[in-house]
């Protein structure tokens, strides 16, 4: 891991298009700017690995199971 | 325009040409899942509720998904400009959003944290996460029709 140390106004650089400014530290908090590409997506590392696992526990579901869903999801008869 | 019915494999409807299924492209990747770019929208009830998402690049990849707002009327995220930016989107009003279901054994759940949203025009689409919005992940499905 490089380590590198920042004051409150400096950046750094990953690679040609992603810049992390270092806004406030205050305590053990540190507030961030990243300015990324739009194909780039930022997010939370916590938020990110609970949305890998959610989508990972959601992918290809066996046909019994989507069946069920379709079954649950079903308007009953007589509506629009 | 055809009805496709769940004793309709998908493979196969996917293969016909004639039916002209639209290709979703992701701007990004879902997370997890970073090489599946291309996916087709497949209806898998007569309802219009629950389709399939099935990646091109690998058919055996697909997500159930369904439009929240039948099952969860107060659910109304706010997506941001950026989005809509990556999306190439001209007018907000022409997004689609689909939340990711998954299907267990004794509860189904919606992804209500992270929807797939969807520009009708552009095909592009983005598994946003609403990042402070408060929405789980796991919302049961229930429902409210």
């Amino acid at each position: 891991m490089l380590v590198l140390t920042r004051r409150a106004g400096e950046s750094v650089m990953i690679g040609d298009d992603v810049v992390i400014t270092v806004l406030e530290a205050r305590g053990d908090v540190i507030r961030l700017g990243i300015q990324a590409p739009r194909d780039v997506q930022v997010h939370r590392e916590e938020v990110y690995r609970e949305l890998q696992e959610a989508n990972r526990a959601a992918a290809s579901p066996t046909d019994d199971a989507v069946d069920a869903v379709a079954r649950m999801l079903k308007k009953p008869d007589g509506q629009p | 325009m055809t009805t496709r019915t769940m004793s309709r494999p998908i493979e196969a409807t996917m293969t016909d040409p004639s039916l002209g299924l639209p290709t979703i492209t992701m701007a990004t990747p879902m997370p997890g899942f970073p090489a599946h770019r291309e996916f087709v929208l497949v209806r898998l009830n007569d309802d219009g509720l629950l389709y399939a998402l099935t990646s091109i690049d690998n058919p055996e990849l697909r997500f159930l998904v369904a439009p929240p707002e039948p099952f969860f009327p107060e659910y109304a995220p706010e997506i941001d400009e950026a989005v809509f930016a990556a999306l190439n989107t001209k007018d907000p009003d022409r997004v689609l959003l689909l939340a990711v279901i998954t299907a267990g054994q004794d509860e189904t759940t919606a992804n209500l944290l992270a929807p797939i949203v969807v520009d009708r025009d552009s095909m592009r689409a983005q598994q946003v996460v609403l990042t402070g919005s408060g929405y789980p992940v796991r919302a049961i499905m229930n429902r409210a029709f």
